[in-house]
């Protein structure tokens, strides 16, 4: 003990001769004398740490993975905590490579940094650096009020990726105590976003055999609309092909504003006292809930202190945290039933959390649309947009129309290949399913980080388990849910009605101004 | 051959990958007051958002450009002067100017007179007040990496380009190529100011606008202060007595001298 105090002192002594005596006048003479001795590079502060080994090639050696990709402090779905980074490089390569965003545009930028909020970088990052921006705060504080009815959707494959976070297997279905844990939480009412998907396809549907028959005068190939990501990539790139797009609103977004107007109204319930969370797996839907556009509910009662049609939109991974902070034993929880009016789906509503599966919901139900009769069984197991390829195609047989040819895209470099075409006049397909994601929403940027990075292996597994929901439904095709039937019998009157129409449908915007169109293919530099 | 840095501002996406890069290869601190700032709260600090560990900061001005809303984003570090003012002001020799172009500070030799701090003309250098030792800091422009024909830290990371390493006369002759295909505002910031810099900006938006000191004379500034240094013994003496006398004082409870 003694010595090292001892020690101690020796040393700042030491150090002081060093620092004032010594150095300063050993500096004062040598700059006297006009010969101080050269410092070399080794003796300069800093230099010792460490970068990834790309970084570290001599000369001008070309790298191909450097930095990462830009994100705005102001983006309202992802963020990143620059002391987890490792500049490895994923983001950066997932968003050029995987989504051609990043690089898909001339510098000078202008205003705006261009993302479609996809999250697949939070997906990839390693590090956990990237990660969607964290919003329970606003929940867990609307939860705590009383005076507030907080009223929740969970979409098709939260229910399939939330078992994750809390240690089982990829893929188990945990809609019964997804519900449970969200009751325990404090929500009032938990509705499925099921329905809305299948509301969706009875508005997407009836738009698209509008389409065909020339009584809507709309181009096709009809877009999907569902998915925020892509929705914002077209107006962000393909602006041209905005008239392609349905009209019809996300499923999140139907509900969010048939819980302020249909259950506001049959529940007797103040809508300005509504508070709508949606629990998603994706990122890009918390940009969706904030879209100007998006407050149908609060124009149709023309009441300004009405909330944007979704307040609060929080990841799979986000619900995972709530459930953890509140020290909920997610396993034990017995299964729970979701709230009726909204709160039931088909088969085909909760095969959306996939990709294809949009598809092949709205094969059945525009087979019913168009004849009047059931599907054959044969689109009850669509097989050829099923499955991981980024881009898939079919050909559905419907009697009196004939051999109508379909696509599924998923990935938005897949994307791009399939809009050029169309672009180019020689598209044979009159309906195109596209999600941002690769494999769909059940890999959205806001699911479980699996263990492993992103595979098709994960996606397979998670995809199983929702065909396998559809497959042991009651009801398959959407245009038979009773809850479907009852809520344009009881308030839309009918799919593409004014009312649905004002509710149900939405408008784009181009964003081609936000940058300069990129002019060459090759990389940015 | 001396190196340099052409920084093409309009190059710039603000990813701070470079920023990020200068802290792992330096092994700087994350302040978390620090790490919530974004380049717009930088920009507006008077420090252009250099502190003791954050050697380079990427700022964010809002302009406009031909009517329209632009944003740029400016890197900033220690210029590496061609002839440094910081380095003329050391008497104790700690700071010198490499022949590869970095200037590199040895604090082992710094006595903590700060001179260096009032001579720089482009207010880079920070002080280490918080710490027992305090040190000078600022970017060193990697010099083991230069040495070892590795470019800098932050320049290996950069996804666009915006900033490049290489000879400075042919990154000079680059930036004027630059600037006349691409219509830049018709100067080369370091080419000339403070008598050169190894570091080069160019720009399509005025450098006014983004806190340049576009007034810095074009001389080398030590010859200006070369009367002034000439005290550099006197004021060197003086100053090492004093500080002797106020490690005395300032201790004397603490550790009693032996
Ligand atoms: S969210 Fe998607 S578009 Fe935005 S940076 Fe990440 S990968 Fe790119
Ligand atoms: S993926 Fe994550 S760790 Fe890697 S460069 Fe991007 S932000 Fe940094
Ligand atoms: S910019 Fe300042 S600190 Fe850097 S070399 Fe020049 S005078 Fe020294
Ligand atoms: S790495 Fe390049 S593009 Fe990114 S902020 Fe730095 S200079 Fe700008």
């Amino acid at each position: 003990m003694a010595s090292k105090a001892g020690q101690a002192k020796k040393l700042s002594r030491r150090s002081f001769l060093k620092f004032v005596g010594g150095a300063s006048l050993v500096g004062v003479s040598l700059n006297l004398a006009g010969c101080g001795e050269p410092i070399t590079a080794e003796k300069a502060v800093g230099g010792s740490g460490w970068m990834p080994a790309q970084y570290n090639a001599p000369g001008n050696w070309p790298t191909n993975v450097r930095g990462r990709v830009p994100i705005d402090p102001e983006n309202p779905a992802i963020i990143r905590d620059d002391e987890k980074c490792i500049l490895c490089g994923q983001c950066i390569e997932v968003c050029e490579k995987i989504q051609s965003v990043y690089g898909n545009y001339e510098l000078p930028i202008k205003n705006e940094i261009v993302c479609v909020n996809c999250g697949q970088c939070t997906q990839w990052c390693p590090s956990g650096a990237i990660t969607e921006r964290d919003d329970t705060d606003k929940v867990f504080k609307a939860l705590a009020d009383p005076n507030i009815t907080v009223v929740v959707q969970t979409a098709p494959s939260t229910r399939i990726g939330l078992g994750e976070e809390f240690g089982m297997p990829v893929g188990t279905n945990v809609q019964g105590k997804q519900v449970a844990a969200l009751r325990k939480l404090g929500f009032d009412v938990v509705f499925d976003t099921n329905f809305t998907a299948d509301l969706t396809i009875m508005e997407e549907g009836t738009e698209l055999v509008k389409r065909v028959t020339g009584e809507l005068k709309k181009p096709t190939p009809q877009l999907t609309s569902c998915c925020p990501g892509w929705v914002k990539f077209v107006e962000y790139f393909y602006p041209d092909l905005i008239p392609n797009l349905s009209s019809a609103k996300s499923p999140q977004q139907m509900e969010g504003t048939l819980m302020k107007t249909y259950y506001a109204e049959k529940k007797n319930v103040d809508p300005k006292k509504i508070f709508s969370v949606a629990i998603m797996p994706c990122t890009a839907k918390k940009f969706e809930c904030q879209r100007p556009e998006m407050v149908s509910a609060s124009k149709e009662l023309k009441d300004s202190k009405v909330t944007p049609d979704v307040d609060v939109v929080l990841t799979t991974r986000e619900l995972a945290r709530m459930i953890k902070r509140a020290g909920i034993n997610f396993a034990a929880l017995p299964d729970d039933q979701y709230d009726q009016l909204m709160g039931s789906g088909t088969g085909a509503g909760a095969i959306f959390g996939t990709t294809g599966g949009v598809m092949e919901a709205a094969a059945r139900s525009a087979y019913y649309l168009i004849t009047g009769q059931q599907p054959p069984s044969a689109l009850w197991d669509l097989t050829p947009v099923r499955g991981m390829q980024g881009v898939k195609e079919a050909a559905v047989n419907i009697p009196g129309v004939g051999s109508v040819k379909v696509a599924v895209i998923s990935g938005l470099t897949n994307a791009r290949l399939v809009m050029d075409q169309i672009r180019s006049g020689n598209a044979p397909w009159v309906f195109i399913e596209v999600m941002a994601c690769p494999g769909g929403c059940e890999y959205g940027g806001g699911q479980p980080r699996a263990s492993s990075p992103p595979s098709d292996d994960v996606r397979n597994r998670r995809a199983a388990s929702l065909y396998k929901i559809d497959a042991n439904a009651k009801l398959r095709n959407s245009h038979d849910n009773p809850q479907i039937k009852q809520v344009y019998a009881d308030f839309l009157t009918a799919p593409m009605s004014k009312k649905a129409e004002e509710l149900l449908h939405t408008n784009y915007i181009s964003r081609a101004e936000e940058f300069v169109t990129k002019k060459s293919k090759s990389k940015l530099n | 051959m001396s190196k340099g840095v052409l920084v093409d501002i309009p190059k710039c996406i603000g990813c701070e990958s470079c920023s990020v890069a200068c802290k792992l290869w330096n092994e700087l601190e994350w302040d978390p007051q620090e790490k919530t700032k974004t380049p717009t709260d930088r920009a507006k600090e008077p420090n252009n958002g250099l502190w003791p560990e954050e050697w380079t900061s990427i700022n964010r001005y809002a302009l406009k450009k031909n009517g329209t809303a632009v944003g740029r984003y400016v890197k900033t570090q220690c210029m590496h002067c061609e002839d440094p003012a910081c380095v003329s002001a050391c008497f104790s020799k700690a700071i010198q100017k490499l022949p590869q172009g970095p200037v590199i500070y040895d604090q082992k030799l710094c006595v903590g007179c700060r001179y260096c701090m009032m001579a720089c003309p482009f207010d880079i250098l920070r002080y280490e007040w918080k710490k027992s030792i305090p040190g000078v800091r600022k970017c060193q422009m990697c010099p083991t990496r230069v040495a070892n024909n590795q470019e800098t830290a932050c320049t290996s990371v950069c996804p666009t380009g915006a900033i490049t390493f290489g000879d400075r006369d042919e990154l000079l002759a680059e930036a004027k190529k630059r600037i006349r295909s691409n219509g830049y505002v018709d100067r080369v910031f370091g080419e000339k100011e403070a008598g050169g810099t190894s570091w080069l900006y160019i720009s399509d938006t005025p450098f006014e606008q983004m806190k340049f000191r576009t007034d810095v004379t074009t001389k080398s500034l030590p010859s200006y202060t070369e009367g002034y240094m000439k005290m550099t013994p006197f004021i060197g003496g003086a100053w090492a007595t004093i500080l002797a006398g106020l490690y005395v004082f300032n201790n004397k409870n603490k550790e009693p001298l032996e």
